[in-house]
């Protein structure tokens, strides 16, 4: 185990740092969440060495663990996996509104939108919530109400 | 004293709460008056903490290497006050400038539906994750407060989900989870390494101890995360075309605020808990010099407004971290002085291009509009000088401290980067008077009145008095610096107040 755990998560780190390095979307976001992964195992390999006589708050007798580092993991998981889901809606988005979940062809074509009326999912539409008809659902305000009322008229227009 | 938990409470009591507003009105009154409150005791907190206290709450009273502490010594008092004024400003200017929606594909201004959304709430949890990363006595409460504000930020980045901010804030995420990986990496390892966690800890043990070669990696380590918040090159490739997506009364609180936390969590590094890893620090110098020449060549090379303000944004961490680095006592005082002042300075000229965004576009070649806002030119004319380090204003007072410290310490290196500073001054005031030549000046037929709210005015020029009364009362704050840099430079008191009893240590040894 004492061999296997570092050997872990070198290779988890290091294939992680590969993953990242390529270009799609979907394969760099797995290579961050196999990145947080090592680092999370490199936190209780670093803390597992510490050694308590006694468990903290406790009377019972030793020797225990130290349960701090994974105290530690766990926190960094819970935030781990927020960002995870985050980016993933992220890359959703950006596939619905560019067509493409290529970094490079989004960096070379700054100005890449799908045709008018064509989407790049087509079961899935993507409107901008600025324009889009789901503005007048969310705030009733004039601001909104107006926004609605021009996005109507351009679509009679159309 | 539960007074230095209130800059972290008070926003995300707000935040919570905010959710619930049905109105966009009653939102940013809300806001504003949850800000304002933060504002105070934040005040509250800094007039203590610069009269030469330091501050400590134990949270739910476990003694310092157990729990998590809160401190609040110098540095964090005027970093707190900062953060609060620039908050409370961005709150008011998001407010005003809610009133009118833009058109289509235009980002400048907040417009109603991303409002509704819930800028305002995100907006409170950023401030809660800047303000708890200033006051944490910890490093692993360091990590989840600056994951509170990155999570934050990236929701205020992407709000709109135009493909440029898709785009931008895709980098901008996955840049900041490696460097959130590598920060847990390096937390988890100080822990196996000195058995704690508490920076103050941290910083007793390695001065009985000594460093060594594995205290280096650490080091090293937090140096790479924070010098990637902080953008400084060769790791601030994200910052020139993330910033300037969102709608501007963000991108200026990004720009003025979040990059100096990471040029704060440097400077509280490497004054409390390395001192000693001078190689590090070197190599940080150099980097600031060469920050500052790509900050400013950039900028010059940027057609539009905020792109090119967001890298001057960068030339300015270089100056920060200059000083900071300077190993000397004077330097990091100016570098102090400059903080205030390069807060103030980004956030004043951010706003400006809000306006004239509004006004003309994202592009400033659109000449001859002095005439017609004569008020807009004369704060940007101010802002701008301010920037470039022209006298009388407080860039002057700031850089001409920095320089001299750094001809005053004298050896090779530090003559580099003075030169370069003041090569890059030049080139500054160059890239400032191309938006002077190439919106204001001249004249045009072209240019009509577009009526401006006047509450968005008026926040504007609340920032440009602020950053006139900086140089005004420049003595006084310079002194009020050189005393935090004093503080920083022994810590004796941050110490003794943190850890009270040092006999209380468990019985974890000396490094393993």
């Amino acid at each position: 185990m004492e061999l296997l755990l570092p050997f872990l998560a070198a290779v988890l780190i290091a294939t992680g740092v590969y993953l990242v390095l390529s270009k799609t979307m979907i394969r760099l976001i797995i290579g961050l969440s196999m990145l947080a992964y090592g680092a999370n195992l490199s936190i209780l390999l670093a803390g597992s060495g510490t050694e308590l006589a006694a468990p903290p708050l406790l009377t019972v007798e030793g020797p225990y663990v130290d349960p701090l580092p994974q105290a530690l993991i766990l926190t960094a998981i819970v935030i781990g996996f927020g960002t995870t889901a985050l980016l993933m809606v992220l890359a959703v988005r950006a596939y619905q509104a560019a067509g493409t979940d290529h970094v490079q062809e989004l960096l070379d074509h700054p100005d890449l939108l799908p045709p008018e009326g064509v989407y790049a999912d087509p079961e899935h539409p993507s409107v901008s919530p600025e324009i889009g008809p789901d503005t007048n659902n969310i705030n009733a305000d004039e601001g909104a109400a107006s926004n609605g009322a021009e996005s109507k008229a351009e679509e009679e227009k159309a | 004293m539960n007074l230095v938990a209130l800059p972290v409470l008070i926003p995300l009591v707000a935040g919570a709460s905010l959710l619930l507003f049905r109105t966009a009105r009653a939102r940013t009154i809300f806001a504003t008056l949850a800000t304002l409150l933060t504002l105070l005791t934040s005040l509250l907190i800094a007039v203590r903490s610069l009269s030469g206290e330091v501050l400590v709450v134990q949270m739910g009273g476990w003694p310092a290497p157990f729990g998590i502490t809160l401190v609040a010594d110098g540095l964090t008092g005027i970093m707190l006050l900062l953060s609060g004024l620039s908050g409370l400003l961005t709150v008011l200017f998001a407010g005003s400038s809610l009133q009118h929606s833009p058109r289509r594909g235009q980002s400048a201004l907040l417009n109603r539906a991303r409002e509704a959304f819930g800028v305002q709430a995100l907006f409170q949890f950023l401030l809660m994750g800047v303000n708890m990363s200033f006051l944490t006595g910890d490093l692993f409460n360091l990590f989840v407060s600056f994951e509170v504000m990155l999570v934050a930020s990236y929701g205020l980045l992407l709000l709109g989900g135009e493909l440029a901010q898709l785009r931008e804030g895709f980098k901008y995420v996955v840049i900041n989870l490696v460097a959130s990986a590598i920060f847990v990496i390096a937390a988890g390892l100080s822990y196996g390494l000195f058995g704690s966690l508490n920076m103050a800890d941290i910083a007793l043990r390695l001065q009985a101890n000594g460093l060594d070669s594995r205290v280096t990696m650490v080091a090293m380590l937090l140096a790479l995360v924070f010098t990637t918040k902080a953008a400084a090159f060769p790791l601030g490739f994200w910052l020139p075309n993330s910033y300037p997506t969102p709608p501007v009364a963000i991108s200026a609180f990004f720009a003025a605020v979040l990059t100096k936390v990471g040029v704060y969590a440097l400077i509280r590094a490497f004054t409390l808990m390395f001192p000693g890893e001078l190689t590090i620090q070197t190599i940080i110098f150099t980097l600031a010099g060469i920050t500052m020449l790509i900050g400013s060549l950039g900028a010059i090379a940027r057609q539009r407004w905020r792109y090119l303000l967001a890298f001057t944004n960068i030339a300015s961490i270089g100056y920060l971290l200059m000083g900071a680095f300077s190993r000397s006592e004077s330097g990091l005082s100016a570098a102090l002085f400059y903080l205030i002042h390069s807060v103030l300075v980004i956030f004043t000229l951010f706003l400006i291009a809000g306006l004239a965004e509004k006004i003309s576009g994202e592009r400033y070649r659109n000449e001859g509009h002095l005439s017609v806002y004569p008020w807009l030119g004369v704060g940007f004319f101010i802002s701008a000088i301010a920037l470039a380090g022209l006298p009388p204003t407080s860039g002057f007072i700031g850089k001409y401290s920095l320089v001299q410290a750094l001809f005053s310490y004298g050896d090779a290196l530090s003559l580099i980067v003075a030169s370069i500073a003041v090569i890059s001054g030049l080139l500054l005031l160059y890239a400032v008077m191309l938006i002077w030549r190439g919106f204001f000046w001249g004249e045009s037929d072209a240019v009509h009145l577009v009526n401006l709210p006047w509450a968005m005015s008026a926040v504007v020029v609340i920032a440009v008095a602020l950053l006139l009364s900086l140089a005004a009362l420049g003595g006084p704050i310079f002194n009020l610096s050189e005393r935090v840099a004093k503080q920083l430079q022994t810590n004796q008191q941050y110490l003794s107040q943190v850890l009270p009893t040092p006999g209380l240590e468990p019985e974890t040894e000396e490094l393993r």
